[in-house]
């Protein structure tokens, strides 16, 4: 039977599409890969001939493999720290950015406290926490929440307050409830700061929960507390496979918020191509 | 000199001499008080069974084309009492909406601007009023007052008997911003539901909601309910936003400037579009614009404010037959109305100087 040519040629078409789009996966993936493969490569060269500077990269992939369940074990500990910290500071600031929108005088009020709060070094509130609440969860959970929640506040202010006046009028001629306005209006119209926001955040509370580990190190897990404990037994291979842990771990808690960006804000001009 | 005017006009100050109607519009002649010449008039008219010998409905006709034909100095009175008391030419009934005594200014670091002084007003059910003016003559605050969106200083207004603040409780207030204020996050489709999902407790009652998708199917973006208002062009979402104020079925309908960045080709078969849907339900209509041509083709009455501060400097009623399609608008009635606006435009703005 003789194909119909017409369907040849959107075939060609969706193949041609197929290709280009195959080669734009190329463009995206091919410089990172080449750019990292070229710095391990640096770092090799480099630890082959520093040997007592930084370990070799077989050396860091040796630890994963002789000690798993360590590495596994810290991993969790302080993503969970730093998660539950992180989730429960932006959930607080974004309630205080809320009563701030709508009560000027409660911003006057603590605004400045919460800049103080900002511009103080965690380091250096850390072990006053420690000594204050013990070597659990608590302290940890103190920093990373703090750490990020001048971030998560100032964005959401910004965010609450960027409907346009003119919707805004539209809901105001409708008679909507300061809760249909949040929900309907306020909520929707701050997600691209909330997103942009978490994009700092939850890196920045990976920090904190690993600067409460440092000061509680070797009485409690996580990895700050191993790269603590490795780094005063000099052991070097343990305390860079923490770090390249802890890298992954900032990149993965990015990459779902990213994810989830995508999901939710397909609407936003920031997810979409120009052609569009 | 003739002018377009409606005042009550009885058949012997100009007599009728002889007058023939056709499909297209109605030739009628007739001789003024104090002119001996006759004088060939064709009007915007459509005469439904003008042929048939309708007698009745011609004598009716002509009577109100007659009445376009009102001298100067008989136009002039009219327009001098427009001037003084407002009131007066719109007869308006309890059952409309009322402006009056409105005053409203605005304090701009330390200096104390005054937008509107002592506006009265008042729009019949069912009228389309356009509000015109230089820019600063305080058309938009006047409709913010009437919207709710501002308070004034003195006066009040009543909308339908209520005052504004229970008319926005009652959503009887329809809202079309100047840009079509839609929200990016909703479909075409859930951008005009949002008014039946707010202030859920009115809506009800003798109201008519209209079904959504059947709305947006009359506005002829039936074929994009699920896109985003981003994928449409400025006109559509102009669109969506005045089928946002429709839905809910409001007592009046508060327009500002909406197709104001529109381009001209948009806005024309916007301002169509609109017609036909005032035509078909009659809401009140407070609209606000800076084109002439845009007020004459909509309104029943166009309001004329002077700037700084803004006042009412005349009420033009606009008696043109509607539909107002291709041939009303280049009709010589509609052209002498423009006119007129115009002239009334310039002395707000020669006050100024």
């Amino acid at each position: 039977m003789m194909n119909n040519p017409a369907d040849n040629w959107q075939d060609e078409r969706v193949s041609a599409r197929a290709n280009r789009l195959r080669g734009l996966k190329m463009q995206i993936w091919i410089p990172p890969i080449v750019g990292f493969g070229l710095i391990i490569l640096a770092w090799q060269l480099y630890a082959v001939h520093n040997p007592y500077i930084i370990p070799t990269v077989p050396q860091i992939v040796d630890q994963y493999r002789t000690q798993p369940g360590l590495y596994w074990h810290d991993t969790l500990v302080t993503l969970q720290e730093a998660v539950v910290g992180a989730s429960c500071g932006m959930a607080g600031a974004f309630l205080l950015a809320i009563l701030m929108s709508r009560v000027r005088v409660l911003e006057r009020a603590l605004m400045p406290l919460a800049v103080v709060l900002n511009v103080t070094p965690m380091v250096a509130i850390a072990p006053g926490l420690v000594v204050a609440f013990g070597f659990g969860f608590t302290p940890k959970y103190i920093i990373a929440g703090m750490i990020v929640f001048f971030p998560f506040l100032i964005n959401s202010l910004i965010g609450l307050r960027s409907p346009d006046p003119e919707v805004l009028d539209v809901f105001t001629t409708l008679h909507a409830s300061w809760w249909e306005v949040l929900w309907h209006l306020e909520l929707p119209t701050s997600l691209p700061y909330l997103f942009a926001a978490a994009r700092i955040c939850l890196p920045l509370s990976l920090i904190g929960a690993v600067v409460a580990e440092f000061s509680a190190a070797g009485q409690t897990t996580g990895l700050g507390s191993l790269i603590e404990t490795a780094a005063n037994q000099a052991d070097l291979k343990a305390v860079y496979a923490s770090v390249v842990v802890l890298a992954l771990l900032g990149v993965g808690v990015t990459f779902v918020v990213v994810l989830f960006q995508r999901r939710l804000l397909s609407w936003h001009h920031s997810s979409r191509s120009r052609s569009q | 000199m003739f002018k377009a005017r409606t005042v009550s006009f009885t058949l012997d100050q100009a007599r009728l001499t002889s007058w023939r109607a056709s499909v297209h519009g109605c030739l009628i002649l007739v001789r003024s008080p104090g002119e001996s010449n006759l004088t060939e008039k064709r009007f915007a008219v459509r005469i439904p069974c003008c042929e048939d010998g309708a007698d009745e409905k011609q004598t009716q006709t002509t009577t109100k084309f007659l009445a376009e034909l009102a001298p100067e100095s008989e136009a002039e009175r009219v327009s001098a009492d427009a001037a003084k008391s407002t009131d007066e030419v719109s007869m308006v009934g309890d059952d409309g909406v009322s402006i009056s005594g409105i005053w409203k200014s605005f304090t701009n670091r330390n200096e104390n601007t005054s937008a509107i002084e002592d506006v009265n007003l008042r729009i019949r059910r069912g009228q389309f009023v356009t509000l015109i003016g230089p820019s600063g003559c305080g058309k938009s605050t006047l409709l913010r007052i009437v919207a709710g969106l501002l308070k004034p200083d003195r006066g009040s207004v009543s909308i339908f008997g209520e005052t504004v603040s229970h008319a926005t409780q009652s959503k009887h207030i329809g809202f079309v911003p100047q840009t079509p204020a839609l929200l990016p996050w909703r479909t075409v489709l859930e951008n005009v539901q949002l008014p039946l999902q707010v202030n859920k407790r009115y809506g009800g009652g003798d109201r008519r909601p209209s079904a959504p998708r059947e709305l947006l199917k009359s506005f002829e973006l039936g074929d994009v309910l699920d896109r985003r208002p981003q994928d449409l062009s400025r006109g559509m979402q102009q669109r969506v936003a005045i089928a946002r104020a429709f839905v809910f079925d409001p007592m009046i309908l508060l327009m500002d400037e909406p197709f104001s960045a529109l381009d001209e080709f948009t806005r024309e078969a916007q301002r169509r579009g609109l017609l036909e849907l005032w035509q078909s339900d009659q809401k009140t209509v407070l609209f606000v614009t800076h084109s002439v041509t845009e007020a004459v083709e909509l309104s029943d009455v166009i309001v004329v404010m002077s700037p700084q501060p803004g006042r009412v400097q005349a009420m033009i009623p606009v008696d043109l037959p509607r539909p107002r399609d291709n041939f009303v608008e280049n009709s010589e009635s509609f052209h002498m109305v423009e006119v007129e606006v115009r002239r009334e435009l310039r002395r707000t703005s020669s006050q100024l100087e």
